[in-house]
């Protein structure tokens, strides 16, 4: 221990003596754990915001949409949830499932369109979100001000409008929204109430730039269609959500008359089938830049091997004077990986902090969202510690070999 | 231990260096007892194989034939290891050119044989500041190598050969880098050293030097070719009354 620590002194002894050399031999090792821990916060700030922002909309929603099953492997991202297809939804099946399941609360079709959004001079084209009156509960969406539209508002196909807070801040701008007309593809609209706002999601998208109105008033007056994009249901408890999930599936396939052996002509999905999709991307996403990351460590370890020759043979004196006072092979083995150990170790700090600094100003100053957690440090850390190791012991060997009276000659 | 006892033995030991498929005999067969307690002095032209037979008995280098017992060790049958261990505890080493870390200060260059022994000592900090002490540096304490005169050096690597108490002490032509006035005060510090007890072998091609010593032994061709005993030992304490200081003149 005694000796150890007197390693680890002369190691830090000499690291000093030339600290530019030093800093620049760990400048590989700071910028391979840097980028390797950077890398891996933005993963897994990617995967948490991901989790967040799909729970946000209620862990234990049911989502149904037209289409082929099939077709939803090559669909990965966030279209999928709206990507629009031959095989319709409509009115009859959610009132199927509606009369039908027994582990579903609330059923709310969803119409999701464009449309020009103005106030007097001012206009916008946010996302329309058409749903039912308990589409703001099956959605997790808040109101600021005002109501949400009613019963009523939806049978009667009401021209109410609620919008979100960007709207608001693009058409309206410090004057209260509330009771005013605004005009959706020209027509009148009253607005009854405001939104939360939602911030962005993971992939920077805007989550408040949308004006919600009744579903029936969507389909009637402005797009002129029955058709639903997304049915969704939600599940009486987390627990049963596969569960409903299937009686979902199986209430569909009955009331669409799909036999059995043919495909569905829609998808069902819960929010962990969707999670587990949106993790699959995120992680190999991970993988592959920390991967890319990891390069540059190993390019860090040649860096210490080279400048680790390059001190065996300068301190070639000093190895024959520590072995005619006694050192051991061993000794100067030990002192010289131990010093390699430190130059890594030593960058593999920095560079954490480094990667610290980094993914806090990430976070505070961009869209993406970034996480540190221990375990990418520890990785990198013990990374870099085999790194110096590795790298470290073929010099520690050369120096450890050296006959002492050829070494106490060395000029 | 008796004044009398033998600290080193060496029968018939020959040192064959091979380069390539040259051999270069260095040792030819040398029979060398000194002592415990004895003062010696080695003498030779160059090439003479006297560095061959310091570099031996300091177990720097094992011979290729022949017996060298070390305070009853077998020195020519140890391994790197062992060898370590004796050039740590029984042997210090005095070089011509000093050979002090530059980098560490006096303290540390004298505590650097401690660093390297395996047992535990007590007092270690004690036993250096003696060591250093004894050479007359206490004031150079914080002081590194490049601040310090050609003699002083030479006190810091007299310090740590002393150290860790070894059986002998071994000095290549220590005052080979000095002029003749620092080298009689290093001469006088070997001399104490003796007084005390120390088993003292040097190297040097100067007879004033030698003639510090009690037997001058003279190598020739990698054999011993003749020894004699110092009639009149020249004191270094009285030779440096003699010589006229630099304080007297300026």
């Amino acid at each position: 221990m005694r000796r150890f620590t007197e390693n680890i002194k002369i190691a830090f002894n000499s690291l000093f003596l030339n600290k530019t050399r030093s800093f620049l031999t760990m400048l590989g090792i700071i910028i391979g754990v840097g980028s390797v821990v950077a890398m891996l916060s933005i993963g897994t700030g990617a995967q948490e915001s991901v989790i967040s922002s799909v729970q946000d909309i209620g862990s234990n929603l049911v989502i149904i949409q037209p289409g082929n099953p099939e077709e939803e492997e090559q669909m990965m991202g966030p279209q999928m949830m709206f990507a629009g297809d031959t095989a319709e939804l409509g009115i009859d099946d959610v009132r199927a499932i509606e009369r039908n399941a027994e582990l579903v609360t609330e059923v709310g079709p969803v119409v999701i369109g464009g449309a020009v959004v103005s106030y007097l001079n001012r206009n916008t084209q946010p996302q329309i979100f058409a749903t039912t009156e308990n589409g703001m509960e099956l959605y997790n969406m808040e109101i600021e001000k005002g109501k949400f539209y009613n019963r009523g508002d939806v049978s009667g196909s009401a021209n109410v409008a609620v919008i979100g807070q960007t709207v608001i801040k693009k058409i309206f701008n410090n004057i209260d929204p509330i009771g005013k007309i605004i005009k959706l593809n020209g027509q009148n609209f009253k607005v009854i109430g405001t939104l939360e706002s939602r911030g962005t999601d993971t992939f920077g998208n805007d989550q408040d730039n949308f004006v919600s109105i009744p579903v029936t008033t969507a389909q009637t007056k402005l797009y002129g269609s029955g058709s639903y994009d997304m049915i969704l249901a939600q599940s009486i408890s987390e627990e049963v959500i596969d569960e409903a999930t299937e009686e979902i599936e199986d209430i569909l396939r009955r009331s669409r008359n799909i036999r059995v052996g043919e495909k569905n002509d829609f998808r069902v999905r819960n929010q962990t089938q969707i999670l587990d999709i949106l993790s699959t991307i995120t992680n190999i996403f991970t993988v592959v830049i920390a991967g890319i990351a990891s390069i540059s460590l190993l390019v860090g370890g040649i860096g210490i091997m080279n400048i680790m020759l390059v001190s065996v043979t300068e301190r070639t004196r000093e190895i024959g004077i520590r072995k005619a006072v006694g050192a051991k092979n061993r000794d100067i083995l030990v002192q010289f990986l131990v010093e390699s150990i430190v130059l890594s170790i030593t960058g593999g700090i920095i560079g954490v902090l480094f990667a610290i600094l980094i993914s806090i100003i990430l976070n505070n100053f961009t869209v993406l969202e970034t996480s540190i957690t221990t375990f990418p440090i520890i990785i990198a850390l013990s990374f870099s510690t085999v790194v110096g190791l590795f790298f470290g012991i073929y010099p520690a060997m050369r120096a450890a070999r050296l006959n002492p009276i050829d070494a106490l000659r060395y000029e | 231990m008796k004044q009398n006892d033998l600290i080193i033995q060496i029968k018939e030991m020959k040192k064959i260096y091979r380069i390539g498929k040259i051999a270069i005999p260095a040792l030819q067969g040398i029979d060398l007892e000194i002592k415990a307690g004895e003062f010696v002095s080695v003498m030779g032209p160059s090439g003479s194989g006297k560095s061959t037979l310091m570099n031996i008995i300091g177990a720097l280098d094992i011979p290729t034939s022949g017996t060298y017992m070390l305070d009853m060790v077998d020195v020519g049958r140890l391994n790197d290891n062992e060898l370590a261990v004796i050039r740590n505890k029984k042997v210090g080493f005095v070089f011509q050119t000093f050979n002090l870390l530059p980098r560490a200060n006096v303290f540390g260059n004298v505590e650097l044989p401690l660093i390297y022994t395996k047992d535990r000592i007590r007092n270690k900090k004690r036993k250096i500041l003696d060591a250093i002490e004894s050479v007359g540096l206490t004031g150079w304490i914080r002081h590194r190598p490049n601040e310090l005169s050609g003699g002083q050096k030479q006190r810091v690597a007299i310090a740590r050969a002393l150290v860790n108490n070894p059986s002998i002490i071994l000095a290549d032509e220590p005052t080979g880098n000095l002029d003749s006035r620092t080298g009689e005060e290093i001469m006088g510090i070997f001399q104490r050293l003796k007084g005390e007890g120390k088993t003292i072998i040097i190297v040097t091609h100067e007879m004033g030097i030698a003639r510090h010593t009690q037997k001058i032994i003279y190598i020739k061709d990698g054999i011993i070719s003749g020894q004699e005993d110092v009639k009149e030992q020249l004191s270094a304490k009285e030779m440096l009354k003699k010589m006229p200081k630099l304080d007297d003149k300026i």
